[in-house]
């Protein structure tokens, strides 16, 4: 990809991301113009020198305490599981490996119910206990699928997909499990699961921000070792690369953003996998755009995803993952089914 | 840069792939490493290259030890061109290229003037210039090997290592690829070390050859040295012939295909031929495979029946390229026709030089010996004697000689009255 597109591709995005962010906060049960909800935002990202007078409290209070932590988390949510999804694809060099296909969500998940049922069971509780135990899960799953699946140190689409399923059928089966053992509190682990960014806070996004922040870092670092290792291990070891290390570095990070995303927002699917691939077609297989670009476009993509959530049967919300889901597996079943040379990384 | 190997064993699944492994390669050499199947050489190119690690033994890459290296300096002096397995499909060729700068690059840092420029003078360097902007999905085989050379390159390596380049590839792609990598070790002092299927390649473009065998070495030296029919013979268990290449002297390696299925095997009688001239290769071949004692005269040396006879390792009567038969090897040959059973006299050219050949068929029908006379193309022009060979033939056929039309008669003729 030339300079020039690149910068083009981003400035795009920016500017997709800013709209979206204000017409996000405009959306919803009370309409509010985009012009307040800017207006809004800007005054309270100090700049006391737009006019705010003629604004509500109450409409500001449902910009900037309902709404906006909202769009934000959707951000972050969608562009840690397209992230996520990038860089699992890229190194099982696979093209439908994501978060959700290969059970590190399951992982999470279960590590996330198992954090809530002892904390409702004993009281057990200490700081970011969800996250931790989410993230231990993530990385189980992962050990478990990667090992799976792996013949002859190739990971194979179909043995891939297959072991992603026989780890989440067990997992959700410790997660039911766990369910029932909960009884009455069984409410709380449900919502949480089936996914949304429903009641969601400031607390929350400066809860998952670290891990967020940390992994982005890392993996936009490691943006050209991914490349490399897409020409296969061996080749990547015979251009300087520490194959294993990196690999692991890689998979260890992947598995902490989907954890991180999983323990806020429960099981979103098919974000990780459709956003790389329609980014990929834009950007071309440079992981230095692709990633980035994959951050953006997913977090946008999430945005609306929840916007259409709350708004399409409102006042009902419908969980987020299912209309991901909706979405998605059209384009699952459209990658399936395009010619094996075709879906190329 | 000068790679050696001291007592290298590695073992696989306990099973031992290498064993006791000692060379050495000197700096600026293009050194093959040759073998039947299994014989261990990928596996030593992957210890050369470290992607394994020896079990014991030791691999020196100029002066230090190839494990002192980190990884990102190993690349800087080594690169290797693995076998096409190429992913990375939707990447340019530049792109893919330029991944070969990757470890002079920091980690945040861009590529500079200068890595285009040395991605460039690679591309230029293997042919790949106007390919830069395709995908590597769009390229062709021979082309996707091109590319992969060229990122060696641009790691500006002192070591350049192959695993059979030209695997897959036809005989076009296969020589501009060898002529490309044997032109960088002339012209920048590469040292190439590759894995070689095709012996006659590694004749071509080797200057040391190592010829594994079950994990060990078997022979090692200069193709002539190590490209013997012994040698082939003993490693491949086929039986080849080797000789040198028309235009360059090197070796070369030509099949003998087999077909004993045809030919009883005989008990040990012997037959004396007449030959000379390209006539009687094949005569050779079956008669040997057929069980027969053979003897071969007179032969002008450097001739190409005289190189199969010495390939095959036949008694033979040699005369001066390019000269009559004297008396002396008239002799000689005579002599050699009373210890046979039968004679052939091969479908041979007749010229000045070689008529005492034809004498000598007469002296042995003069002897009472059986003398078989080939003649398989009567319509082609044969004598250059001004008609002192037709005669002499006349005379041959008159004093009884058996005339065969075909040398599955010849063999059937032979089985019958030997």
């Amino acid at each position: 990809m030339k300079r020039s597109q690149k910068t083009s591709l981003f400035a795009a995005l920016f500017a997709a991301l800013f709209l979206t962010v204000v017409l996000a906060a405009a959306v919803g049960a009370v309409a509010i113009p985009a012009g307040v909800t800017l207006r809004i935002i800007l005054s309270q990202l100090g700049m006391p020198w737009i006019e705010t007078g003629d604004i509500g409290r109450n409409t500001e209070a449902i910009v900037w305490s309902l709404r906006l932590p909202r769009v934000l988390l959707g951000l972050l949510i969608g562009a840690s599981l397209a992230l996520a999804g990038s860089t699992f694809q890229g190194l099982l060099r696979n093209p439908l490996a994501d978060p959700f296909t290969i059970g590190v969500s399951s992982g999470a998940a279960t590590g996330a119910t198992i954090a809530i049922f002892l904390n409702r069971l004993s009281g057990l509780h200490f700081p970011h206990m969800i996250p931790l135990f989410a993230f231990t899960g993530a990385l189980m799953a992962i050990f478990f699928v990667y090992n799976l699946a792996k013949i002859g140190g190739q990971i194979p689409v179909a043995t891939l997909l297959l072991a992603g399923v026989v780890v989440s059928s067990f997992l959700s089966a410790v997660i039911s499990l766990l369910m029932v053992f909960a009884g009455e509190n069984m409410q709380g682990i449900f919502f949480w699961l089936s996914g949304g960014l429903m009641m969601r806070s400031w607390t929350e996004i400066g809860f998952v921000m670290p891990y967020l922040l940390l992994g982005f870092c890392l993996l936009f670092a490691y943006a050209r070792e991914l490349n490399i290792l897409l020409l296969g291990e061996e080749a990547a070891l015979h251009l300087g690369v520490r194959v294993d290390f990196t690999k692991k570095l890689l998979l260890v990070t992947a598995s902490l953003l989907t954890a991180a995303a999983v323990s806020v927002s429960g099981m979103i699917g098919f974000v990780g996998l459709i956003i790389p691939h329609a980014v990929r077609m834009l950007s071309g297989p440079d992981h230095r755009v692709l990633l980035p670009a994959s951050a953006l476009v997913g977090g946008i993509f999430m945005v609306w995803a929840d916007v259409a959530a709350r708004t399409v049967m409102a006042p009902q919300e419908i969980p987020v993952g299912i209309i991901t889901a909706f979405i998605g597996a059209p384009f699952f079943i459209y990658l399936l089914r395009k010619k094996k040379k075709e879906i190329r990384l | 840069m000068k790679i050696a190997v001291q007592n290298l064993s590695f073992t696989y699944a306990e099973h031992k792939v290498l064993t006791e492994i000692s060379l050495t390669v000197e700096s600026g050499n293009f050194f093959g490493i040759i073998g039947p199947n299994g014989s261990g050489k990928t596996t030593l190119l992957k210890l050369l290259s470290r992607v394994l690690r020896p079990e014991s033994g030791l691999v020196k890459l100029g002066e230090r030890a190839l494990d002192s290296y980190s990884q990102n300096d190993l690349a800087k002096v080594m690169a290797v061109v693995v076998q096409d397995t190429f992913a990375g499909y939707l990447f340019s060729v530049e792109e893919i290229v330029m991944m070969g700068r990757t470890p002079y690059l920091g980690r945040f840092q861009a590529e500079t003037l200068q890595d285009y420029a040395l991605v460039r003078q690679a591309l230029e360097l293997t042919g790949c210039l106007e390919l830069r902007q395709r995908k590597i999905a769009e390229l062709s085989g021979g082309e996707r090997q091109r590319v992969m050379i060229a990122r060696a390159l641009a790691q500006q390596p002192k070591v350049l290592i192959l695993d059979e380049p030209t695997a897959h590839l036809d005989i076009g792609y296969q020589q501009e690829i060898l002529d490309l990598v044997k032109r960088l070790c002339l012209t920048e002092g590469l040292t190439v070390v590759t894995v070689l299927h095709d012996l006659n390649l590694a004749a071509y473009y080797c200057n040391e050859l190592v010829l594994l065998e079950q994990g060990r070495i078997a022979a090692a030296g200069s193709p002539a040295d190590v490209l013997t029919a012994e040698n082939i013979a003993r490693v491949y268990k086929t039986a080849v012939l080797i000789s040198p290449h028309p235009l360059l002297g090197t070796p070369t390696v030509a099949l003998l295909p087999s077909k004993r299925a045809s030919l009883p095997q005989q008990k040990k009688s012997r037959i004396h031929l007449l030959a000379g001239g390209g006539s009687a290769g094949e005569l050779m071949r079956d008669l040997r495979e057929a069980g027969y004692i053979l003897s071969v005269g007179v032969l002008n040396v450097g001739d190409s029946d005289w190189e199969a006879a010495r390939s095959l390792n036949l008694p033979l009567v040699a005369e001066a390229p390019f000269s009559a038969i004297t008396a002396e090897q008239h002799t000689q040959n005579l002599r050699l026709i009373q210890q046979a059973n039968v004679v052939v006299l091969a479908e041979i050219p007749i010229g000045h030089g070689n008529l005492l050949n034809l004498r000598a068929a007469l002296t042995a029908l003069a002897e009472g010996k059986a003398v078989y006379l080939l003649e398989e193309n009567v319509k082609q022009q044969r004598d250059f004697t001004q008609g002192e060979g037709q005669e002499l033939l006349a005379e041959i056929k008159q004093g009884g000689a058996v005339i065969i039309t075909e040398k599955a008669r010849l063999y059937r003729a032979l089985a019958e009255t030997l």
